[in-house]
This record gives structure tokens, sequence and C-alpha cells, in this order.
């Protein structure tokens, strides 16, 4: 036994190992996602939701998947085959990466990088490749417009997205996810999400417009464009779309969580599970999934001017604003 | 800026309006039955008959072209309403198998999609209409016109080119 | 029919401005960068239907925007023609499939100009107690295919919860859900059923409870509702006389003009109600009549439903229907404006021609006149200020 786990520690096996348990948390996670994205809707909507597969409907992500591989791939008759193709594993694959830098747990953490923080803004911006590639392979005019306004999208809330990450760097003098975490404490009035309360908020929205979430949702944008860059996608390939955008926006809770909700830390003191915090970090995420989901269901979507108006004319100046006063507050009150 | 709506006794308007046709054209026939003003006029007055209604007159509103197929002549009707209560149904008949006759799209904008669809069911030509395509059917190798009476829909010989 | 030569004259003619295109379709402007066509639809999620939108995009602002209809096109008015005068009766339910019972009142109203047949006061109740609870099944989901189109999914299932509801009220009174054949030449088809004064009462207090909850507090002061549709589609008094609006889209820009007031059939002039008119001219003006409308409705259906005089619900027609030859006309103020109904008779008993208004296709012109200058995007909230229905513009 000692000898399997001590097999296991070693370097390489490790990283292999865990990265392939966080790969199958990150595949679960897309099917558990979409239950859970069908039933809090159902709950919005006052209908009951999925609930003919298995008990309560529980099983109904496996059927769906069944479903999804059985499934035809039809491609439009002249795309771009081998970008078409891709598109769907270029969107998946920086989704999973950077689950491979989160902090779990104090040792449960796949590569604690000492860039961590840079690592996922670097890996999340090619997410965006994903989007125009798909969009140029379709050859539609409708996943054109999908991509076109994905892009822009993407790109451009990327500025307050990283400006906003900027204050807890400063606070935390590390770019380590895990040094994030550990200088927050075990009390939540010491989490950086009081202190950076602008940050917080700028991070969350553009998180949002990020992963492409309502109101946010331009590429998509069902009832205008009808489905965007993924308009020509079926089966399977639509099914990794789909995945990729759940892995993303758990991520984005994930982030969220160890940037600004102190992670795996407890919120009070007393309530330290030791190497079961994990719990915490897994209770935090879904919190902010959920509320994810919730203004998923509650808002309708905005255009692309006032999208753009919001990240340039309202986030970015506050992020500025809010560094500058961190770090005034920095050389005023000494030992922060 | 706003439009002004007619106001005052509905008799009276009506009378108004039948004196103004009467006064400023030739018309063939002109009477009010129940509330509303009808008057019948040649073809090539029904121009000069809207723009009269709609500029001197202030009937602002065009309800609805309806063209009936007389077999052998067509009976185009004009139903003009002043948004209180005015109704005036302008009538003309047009001779021959066809028919043209003067667009009113230049008085009232709102008759672009009726001409369209009249020119559609019945192949009666707008002289002047900016877009007269047809509307419902479609725009290739459908010689037909449906609503005419000589129309019969089991005909194999409607769907030609087509299939 | 035209003959050959005229009619490919006449084609010529007409597509001067597309052959022009078609010759030049590399029309670049001062960057170099060209227009895309886009087809959208007709099998779109936002078209209300089968509409085909023929848009010119200059990156998301349309320059052109061309409605091609006739996906649903039956052919009613000639359909009609073939039929007698009580058989056309249900094909009007199938014009506009969201106010159904207007069709149903405007059609008889225009056969009745023909008869002179005295409706009994009870039968008219009636029918102006359905028109009022259609008009509520066809508002209230209006209003969630708005926020629908905006990307709000939410509203539209408790507008439909709602619609379900009234649905059930019909169900009980015409035996259908939908197509209900219900008012008839001289009256309508039965008395209402015992027990429905009451339950309709009761749905109705409760509807004017839930009302402000689901459809006002959720959505009208929605900052993202207010940056979409505020300015959205704004169109002047005399643009909207001139495109031929009713109904709400010509009541949004101010102009004061409601069939049931101003062109006064069945009972509405014993009724009390108000004409809601708004001076924005935009989508959200549009919503807020349809809201405000929708509590006028509640208060005629409570006036129906104290008013309701006891007798016979169907008036003596005779045996054959043979209306006198001449012109009939019925208009109602259905739920997207005037509907009217021009019915020529022969004297025969089938109609010699029946020509329907639809408030759909009239209103739906606005598009080719507001749409271009607005954004890809804003066309759906605009689809959402006429709310057109493809049964009614199709025929």
């Amino acid at each position: 036994m000692q000898t399997v786990l001590n097999l296991l520690e070693a370097e390489p096996i490790r990283l292999f190992v865990s990265f392939g348990a966080v790969l199958f948390l990150v595949l679960n996670l897309a099917a558990i996602l979409t239950m859970a994205e069908r039933k809090a809707s159902a709950y919005i909507h006052l209908r009951y939701g999925p609930n003919r597969v298995g008990p309560r409907g529980l099983l109904q992500p496996a059927a769906d998947v069944v479903k999804l591989f059985t499934k035809e791939n039809v491609m439009p008759g002249r795309s771009d085959m081998w970008v078409f193709l891709g598109a769907p594993i270029a969107m998946f694959i920086p989704a999973a990466l950077v689950w491979m830098v989160i902090p779990f747990s104090p040792d449960a953490v796949v590569a604690n990088l000492n860039v961590g923080i840079l690592f996922f803004v670097a890996i999340t911006s090619i997410g965006a490749l994903g989007v125009v590639m798909a969009g140029y392979g379709s050859r539609s005019t409708f996943s054109l417009l999908g991509a076109l306004r994905g892009a822009a999208q993407i790109i451009s809330y990327e500025v307050p997205l990283i400006l906003s990450l900027l204050g807890v760097i400063m606070l935390t003098g590390s770019l380590s996810l895990v040094e994030v975490v550990n200088a927050q404490g075990s009390t939540f009035w010491t989490w950086y999400f009081l202190p950076q309360l602008p940050m917080f908020l700028t991070f969350y929205i553009a998180g949002l417009a990020e992963v492409k979430r309502v109101p946010f949702d331009l590429p998509e944008g069902e009832s205008e464009i009808v489905g965007g860059f993924m308009v020509e996608y079926s089966g399977m390939t639509w099914a990794l779309i789909q995945a990729a955008e759940f892995a993303s926006m758990g991520l984005m809770s994930a982030i969220n969580v160890t940037l600004f909700l102190g992670g795996w830390q407890p919120p009070l003191p007393f309530l330290d599970f030791g190497p079961f915090n994990w719990v915490w970090f897994g209770l935090k995420t879904a919190l902010i999934m959920f509320t994810f989901q919730w203004i998923r269901w509650s808002l309708p979507r905005l255009r692309m001017d006032q999208l753009m108006d919001l990240g340039w004319k309202v986030l970015v100046p506050m992020t500025l604003v809010w560094l500058f006063v961190t770090a005034g507050a920095m050389l005023v009150i000494p030992g922060n | 800026m706003a439009v002004t709506l007619p106001e005052g006794n509905l008799e009276d308007r009506l009378k108004g309006y039948l004196d103004g046709f009467g006064n400023r054209h030739g018309l063939l026939e002109s009477e009010i039955v129940r509330g509303s003003v009808r008057i019948v006029v040649a073809p090539g007055d029904v121009q000069a008959v809207l723009a009269t209604a709609k500029e001197a007159l202030g009937i602002v509103h065009l309800s609805f072209i309806t063209v009936v197929d007389r077999v052998g002549s067509f009976e185009i009707t004009y139903e003009l309403m002043d948004l209180r209560g005015g109704r005036v149904t302008l009538k003309t008949t047009i001779e021959g198998e066809e028919p043209v006759i003067g667009t009113a799209t230049g008085i009232y904008p709102t008759a672009n999609w009726h001409e369209r669809e009249a020119y559609d069911m019945f192949g009666v030509a707008f002289a002047g209409h900016p877009d007269l395509r047809r509307l419902y059917m479609w725009q290739d190798h459908f010689d037909h016109h449906p609503l005419l009476k000589s129309f019969e829909i089991t005909t194999r010989r409607t769907f030609e080119g087509l299939r | 029919m035209l003959s050959e030569e005229r009619r490919v004259e006449q084609q010529s003619a007409l597509t001067e401005p597309a052959a022009a295109r078609l010759a030049a379709p590399d029309v670049r402007d001062e960057f170099g960068l060209e227009t895309i066509d886009m087809s959208m639809g007709p099998q779109h999620p936002a078209m209300h239907g089968l509409l085909r939108l023929i848009l010119e995009l200059d990156g998301e602002t349309v320059v052109r925007c061309d409605p091609v209809m006739g996906y649903l096109h039956r052919c009613q008015e000639k359909i009609a023609e073939n039929r007698m005068y009580p058989a056309v009766i249900p094909l009007t339910d199938r014009l506009d499939y969201f106010a159904n019972m207007h069709n149903e009142h405007g059609y008889v109203l225009a056969v009745e100009d023909l008869l002179d047949v005295e409706v009994p006061p009870r039968a008219e109740y009636i029918r102006v107690l359905m028109s009022e609870l259609m008009r509520l099944a066809s508002h209230i989901p209006s209003i969630g295919f708005l926020m629908l189109e905006l990307g709000a999914f939410t509203p539209i299932l408790y507008a439909f919860r709602e619609r379900e509801r009234i649905q059930t009220i019909f169900e009980a009174v015409t035996g259908a859900r939908m197509m209900f054949h219900y008012i008839r030449i001289g009256g309508v088809k039965a008395d209402l059923p015992p027990d429905i004064p009451q339950k309709i009462w009761d749905y109705i207090e409760g509807l004017e409870s839930r009302f402000q909850n689901d459809f006002v507090d959720l959505i009208q002061g929605n900052e993202i509702f207010i940056s979409r549709t505020r300015g959205v589609g704004k169109m002047t008094q005399e643009k909207a006389v001139e495109m031929g609006l009713t109904g709400p889209p010509l009541r949004c820009t101010g102009v004061d003009f409601d069939l049931r007031r101003d062109y006064p059939y069945s009972i509405y002039p014993e009724l009390e109600f108000d004409v809601i008119t708004d001076t924005a001219g935009d989508v959200e003006a549009s919503y807020r009549i349809r809201i405000a409308e929708c509590l006028q409705s509640i208060r005629l259906i409570k006036q129906c439903l104290e008013k309701m005089p006891e007798g016979a619900v169907m008036g003596d027609l005779g045996r054959r229907l043979r209306p006198k030859e001449g012109d009939g006309f019925g208009r109602v103020e259905s739920p997207r404006g005037e509907f009217a109904v021009h019915i020529v008779s022969d004297g025969s008993d089938t109609p010699y021609r029946v020509h329907y208004r639809d408030p759909s296709f009239c209103n739906m012109q606005l598009l080719q006149e507001v749409v271009p200058g607005h954004y890809l995007p804003d066309i759906m909230p605009i689809m959402g200020l006429i709310d057109p229905v493809s049964g009614g513009w199709d025929k």
C-alpha cells in the first residue's frame, strides 16, 4: 500500500494521475451543471424540470450523453473541416487546463505554479480562439456574426478582468493561487471580497462575460443569431462545446472563490475541518455557480454597443480607481 | 408634430366629405349608406380623389384595398377612415383582361403591400408602384393569379415548373 | 391573367434595383468593406412564425430589411369563396391564431351587416366577454415574447401559464382550446355553462393580484430591459399613420384611436374603458400599452359579468342564409389592431369575395421603414412591438 502511495507521489506519475482526476472531475462537472441548470431554471419557472430518467431525473445527464454520442455529426457542406472539428477541442482544452492550478485544499493542487494567476489569465484568453475557429469554420453568416461578437467580447472583457486581479496581487504580493488563499485567513471578514469589493464585482461581471453567460451571451444570442458560433454543430462536437462552456463557468466560479472568497478557508475558525476543507471550496463554488444560473434565468441580454459601454466606460475606470485606492491604503496603513 | 384627428358631429362630417368629393370631382355615384360615404368614380380619377381625401378632407387612414373579379372587369374598393367614426368607401371599375390603375402609394404609403397583394392575387397592375413584386406566391415560374374566378384549385397545371 | 410579354416587361421593370445590385455586387464603402447579405428565417425562433427577412448588414447595422412572406399562405380568401357563409367561420379561426375570437367576431359582423339579423343582448355580452378574455390571452404572451426575444426566458413561461388558464375557460365555454367556432352568425353557439361566470370572476381576481408581480415588477424597472427597448423602433405619429398602423403600435406613438370607441360595435358603447396611449413611440411604450390594456380588459370583463342580461343567445336567422347583394363590412379591434372583413355578396349562399384586412399584415410594413439603421439585435424588440402572427399576415 505504502509503496503504491509512494509511487503516486513520484513526480511525473503524480502529475498525470492528478490531471486525470481533474479531467474526470471537469467532465463530470459539465454533466452535473447541465442537470443543475435545468433544475434551477425549472425551479425559477415553476416547472418540474427533467424527472423521468432515474430517481428525480438524476440520470438525465447520462441519458443525454448517450444520446449525443450516438448522434450523427453533421457538417455543413462547404465548411472548413479541420477548423470546424478543431474548434470544440480548442475551446475545451483551455477550460480543462486551468483547473490544474486551482487549489482545492492546501495540498490538493495539481501544479502549484508560482505564476498561477498569470497562467489562468493566459490560458483563458485562448478560449477566444476556439470561438473564432467555430465561427469561421462553419461558413455561415450567423456563425460568423457570433464569432466576431465572441472575439470582441472576450478580448474586451479581458482588460477589466486582469485589472481587477491586480488588487489581489498587490495585497498578497504573490502570483501563486495557494499563496492568495493562505493570505486571506480563516475568517470571512478577512477575505478579499470586502476590501476589494469593487474589484470583486468587476471580476464577477467580467467573468460572466468571459464565459458567455446571460446577460452577456451575445455570441450565442439564441433569439437573434440562434446559437451564434455553435449553430452548425451537432452531436458530440456540440456536446464538447457545451462541456467547455460549463467547465469554464465552473472554472470562473472556482477562480472567484479562490481569489476573493477565501478558497478552501472556512468562514469561521471553529469550522475548520482540517483535510476536509475542500468541502468549503466546493460549497462556495456551488454558491457562485448558482448565482450564475440565477442571473441566467432572470435577465435579458445586452446589445453589443451596450456591452462595450459597460466594459470600457464602467468596469475599466472602476478598477483603475480602486487600484489607486488600494495602493494608497497600502502605503498609509502599515503592515497590511 | 402631431396628427390632428377630426372633431365634431359624425353626420355633419360625412356630409362634408360627400360635398367635398362632389365639388371637386365628377362622381359616378355618391350616397351615404349606414354611416359611411360611398362614392364610385372612374378609374382615372382614383388618384385625384384619394389625394383630395388625404389632403383636403383629412381622412388619414387607408384601411384596405379590395379587388373583386367581376369576370371581365375588376371592381376595386378603397376603404378610408378618418379615425373618428367616418368611413369612405371609394369604388371604381376597370375593364379588360390586363387591368392597370394608378397607384395609391404616393398618397397613402400603407397601400404598398395592399397593392402588392392585389397584384399577386389578381394581376392588377398599379402604375407607378415603387416595388410591385409578388407578395405571397412564388416570384418565378408561377404565372397564375389565384383569386381570379378563372383559376381552379385542382388543376395540376398550376404547379408546373415548381416541382 | 397577364399576357406573357406584359408580365416579363413588368417584372424586368420591377426588379431593376435588384438587377442593379446584381450587376455590381462588389459594393464597397470608403474603407473597402462590403456589406453582408443575411437571410433570417423562415425557420428562426424570433420570427413569430414563418417570416423571412432578407437583411443587408453593415457590421451589425442593418442597411436594408426586406420581409418575404407567404410561407403559411393558405389562400383563405379563395377557400371562403367556395363555402357557405356559416362554414367560413371555422376558417377565420385559423387566420390570427392568437386572436381567434376577434376574427370570428369580425367576420360575423360583416355577414350581419348584410343580413339585418337582430342579435340578442346576452349573445353580444358573451361575445365581448370572450373577446376581452382573448385579448388577455394574446397580450400577456406577447409581453412574454418580447422578453423572450430580448433573451429572458422566464416571463414567457409565466405568460403561458396565464394563457393556459384562459384556454381552460375557453375549453369549458366553447369546447375547444384554440379553434373555437363559437361566435356564430346571429349570436353565439351556446350559452355559458352555469358555473363559468363565477370561475371567470375568480380567475380575473387572481390575475389582478398576480399581474403586478409577474409582469410589471419583474420587467418594468430592469435596467437591461430599458436600455434594450427605450428609443428602439422609434417612430413619429405621421409615420405611424402613414404606414397604416393600428392597435398598440399606433397608440404607442400617441394617436388616440381605438375601434372599440371610435367605430363602436357590439355593446362597447355601454361599457366603460379607457383608450391607453403613450407618447414615446418605441418598444418600451408598446410594452406599457399592452400592460395597461390588460388591466382595461380585466375591467371590461368584470363589467360584462356584472351587466350580463338573461335571455336567448341566438337570433332568428331563417332556414337558408342568403344575404342581400352588396358589400358587408365588419371591423373589430383585435389585440394587434384593426381587423376588418369585407364581404361582397352576390345574393347566393356563398360569398362572392371575402377580403380580410389583418392587422399583423399592415403593421409589418413597419419593418421595411423602421429597421434600417438599427442594430441586428434590435429587430427582435421591433418584432415584439408589432407582435405579428404568422397566420394573420399570410391569410
